[in-house]
């Protein structure tokens, strides 16, 4: 037997094989180039089902198919507020658009860390409602903060935010802990209170706890709880009952007599977003008519744009009437960035505690 | 210095040289991460820690101890410490007990299954925190597994509230932490040879005696290694209390991160420090006074 099976590695062999892999990448370069097409954008959002649907709704059928590459970077809000302002002080942040809750892209217009939205570079901008142009972020999908009831448990229906916030409902109520900052504002308008002076909201809320009233940590749990029929009566989405209602719960939604309280979920551009080009065509595509329509389908959200078609049975279910739209009501984004972590000790502490 | 003209003297320290380079190749890569990976934010950490929260403005550069002093002048947040500190000491004591005897088990056995048994142990690692606390919450809950099977077997009327206390907190800390104390309870007793413990009954020990006079001494550095290791997870324990504790029973972990949700990075950062120093003076502590004691 002779050594020459054997392989050997020359200082030759390492030269030849490093020039050989440059030429390959060197040949590779234009094809790699040309399969990115018009650039990447990457893209802040939550995970889950937005994220899901922002892909298959948004993502795929217009985005990527005309050359762009999507980047989703999942993860909640917080640590994404996080992210941009801990990159705030970097000429190059690591995401184009963030998906944020209204009031969370107000905080982050607050703390400078989000560009102004130039409208003339979306083509879409004619057709957005006019309430949901922020200066500094697109409005994406609103519902509103409607009652929520099983008629099982509860008759008769509730007519507004003061029917539900009723201590008489004891442990039939339910609040939802992660909503703090929506759950004091309709207790506030239930208590003849107002957006921006929620202490008559408190001292219901304190009311209704003394009486009973039960407090789940998440929207699934609260979910599980009108499902169980633990309790019968509460707050939420009007988007989310309409999942509910799809996944066999016995719920009815009402739009409180007070205004139900607007939820609007929208994208922002960081300031040092290194693709600016590609937050527009974002902007831009998820305002596309097919989009909205699709995310009214599959999320219950309602469109931001006036030229998305929803089917009447559908509209009846997510939407609001003309007057409802008319009686929608906004939190005053100051007032709640100003006092929120004001408002969370409380919650956590007189109200939780 | 003087200088090294002898050849043997070259070859020392040369040698030396060569010694240093290779200590430094090899501890350099992971000094490097450790230094940027954890030290380095730790100190950034700190230093937030001492800046104040301007709501409008987030963080506003600031040496002051405001965080810090908030925090312990608070009983909201003292209780939480409090109520920390009590769960973890109570989590580490019950994994104490019930892997002393599992562990002692699986060092003294020469079945052929032991690997099968240690792989059992193990096993639950493989699944993530928030998983698992997922299943605790399907069995906990009022229309759970457990109060399904107690209601149809007539043992109780109504279901019992396991869900959301700070019972069913400490059982999924439990559940968590078990195995690493079993595994490290179980490679301390290998090293405790059997004679000794032979030796002890051949003397006219009983079990108990031997148990405390012998084996309980020889294991107790890795006794106290174990419960430190598992004292530091209760601790720090954020996706059991979230998850099975509910809105109301608060742990430092979830805390913390709640003080980041609202942006408010100086205070989580102090209540990040308390946690940290307390966690690892306490264990310090218990290390020292164990080690003291065994001289």
């Amino acid at each position: 037997m002779t050594n020459t099976a054997r392989p050997s590695i020359s200082r030759r062999h390492v030269v030849r094989g490093a020039a050989a892999l440059t030429a390959v990448g060197l040949a590779g370069a234009p094809s790699g180039a040309a399969a990115q097409g018009k650039g990447k954008i990457v893209v802040g959002t939550w995970g889950g089902d937005y994220a899901r649907l922002l892909n298959k709704n948004i993502e795929q059928p217009i985005l990527i198919k005309s050359g762009w590459e999507v980047i989703q970077d999942q993860a909640g809000d917080p640590e994404r507020r996080s992210k941009i302002l801990a990159e705030r002080r970097l000429p190059r942040g690591t995401t184009d658009v963030q998906g944020l809750s209204a009031l969370n892209m107000f905080q982050m217009h607050d703390a400078g860390v989000i560009d102004a939205i130039d409208y003339a570079k979306l083509k879409n901008a004619a057709k957005l409602l006019a309430s949901m142009k922020y200066s500094y972020g697109v409005g994406h999908i609103y519902s509103g903060k409607v009652g929520v009831y099983n008629p099982k448990l509860i008759n008769p229906a509730p007519k507004s935010y003061k029917d539900i916030f009723d201590p008489k409902h004891a442990n039939r109520l339910g609040i939802i802990d992660i909503q703090y900052q929506y759950t004091l504002v309709c207790a506030a308008l239930a208590a003849g209170g107002k957006v921006d002076n929620l202490e008559p909201g408190k001292k219901l809320l304190l009311e209704c706890k003394k009486a009973g009233a039960r407090i789940y940590p998440t929207n699934e749990a609260f979910a599980q709880g009108l499902k169980t029929e633990e309790f019968g009566i509460g707050v939420m989405w009007k988007a989310r009952v309409v999942q509910w209602q799809n996944a066999g719960i016995s719920v009815e939604a009402i739009a409180p007599s007070e205004g139900a309280l607007a939820y609007v979920s929208g994208f922002v551009i960081p300031k040092n977003a290194p693709n600016k080009d590609g937050s527009y065509a974002y902007l831009d595509a998820m305002l596309e008519k097919t989009a909205q329509e699709a995310f009214a389908i599959d999320m219950g959200y309602n469109p931001t744009v006036t030229n998305a078609a929803v089917a009447a049975d559908l509209n009846k279910r997510i939407g609001f009437a003309p007057e409802e739209v008319k009686a929608l009501v906004d939190l005053d984004y100051a007032y709640m960035t100003q006092n929120d972590v004001a408002l969370k000790e409380w919650w956590d502490k007189e109200l939780k505690g | 210095m003087a200088e090294l003209s002898a050849p043997a003297d070259r070859l020392t320290a040369e040698r030396r040289d060569g010694s240093f380079l290779t200590a430094s190749v090899l501890l350099g890569p992971a000094t490097i991460v450790v230094v940027i990976g954890l030290l380095l934010p730790i100190l950034i950490l700190f230093r937030y820690s001492f800046n104040k929260f301007e709501p409008r403005l987030m963080m506003v550069e600031a040496m002051t101890a405001e965080n810090y002093i908030k925090f312990f002048t608070d009983p909201f947040y003292t209780n939480i410490f409090w109520t920390t500190l009590r769960v973890a000491l109570l989590c580490t004591l019950v994994c104490l007990i019930l892997a002393f005897p599992l562990s002692y088990i699986l060092a003294r056995s020469n079945s052929r299954y032991k690997n099968v048994l240690v792989m059992l142990v193990v096993l639950p690692l493989f699944i993530g925190n928030a998983v698992r606390a997922a299943g605790w919450m399907t069995l906990f809950g009022s229309k759970g597994a457990l109060n399904a099977g107690l209601l149809q077997l007539g043992v109780i009327d109504v279901p019992l509230q396991i869900m959301f206390t700070e019972r069913a907190v400490i059982i999924g800390i439990i559940a968590v932490n078990l195995p690493y104390m079993v595994l490290t309870l179980q490679s301390v007793l290998e090293g405790v040879p059997r004679d000794v413990e032979e030796a002890a009954f051949s003397l006219g020990a009983g079990p108990w005696v031997m148990f405390r006079r012998v084996l309980w001494p020889l294991a107790l550095p890795g006794i106290v290694a174990g419960a430190i290791f598992c004292f530091i997870l209760a601790m720090n324990a954020y996706a059991t209390p979230t998850l099975l504790g509910g809105p109301q029973f608060k742990m430092m972990g979830p805390l913390v991160f709640g003080q980041f949700r609202l942006n408010n990075w100086p205070f989580g950062a102090a209540i990040a420090f308390v946690l940290m120093t307390a966690t690892l003076v306490l264990a310090a502590l218990a290390n020292v006074l164990i080690h003291r004691r065994r001289r």
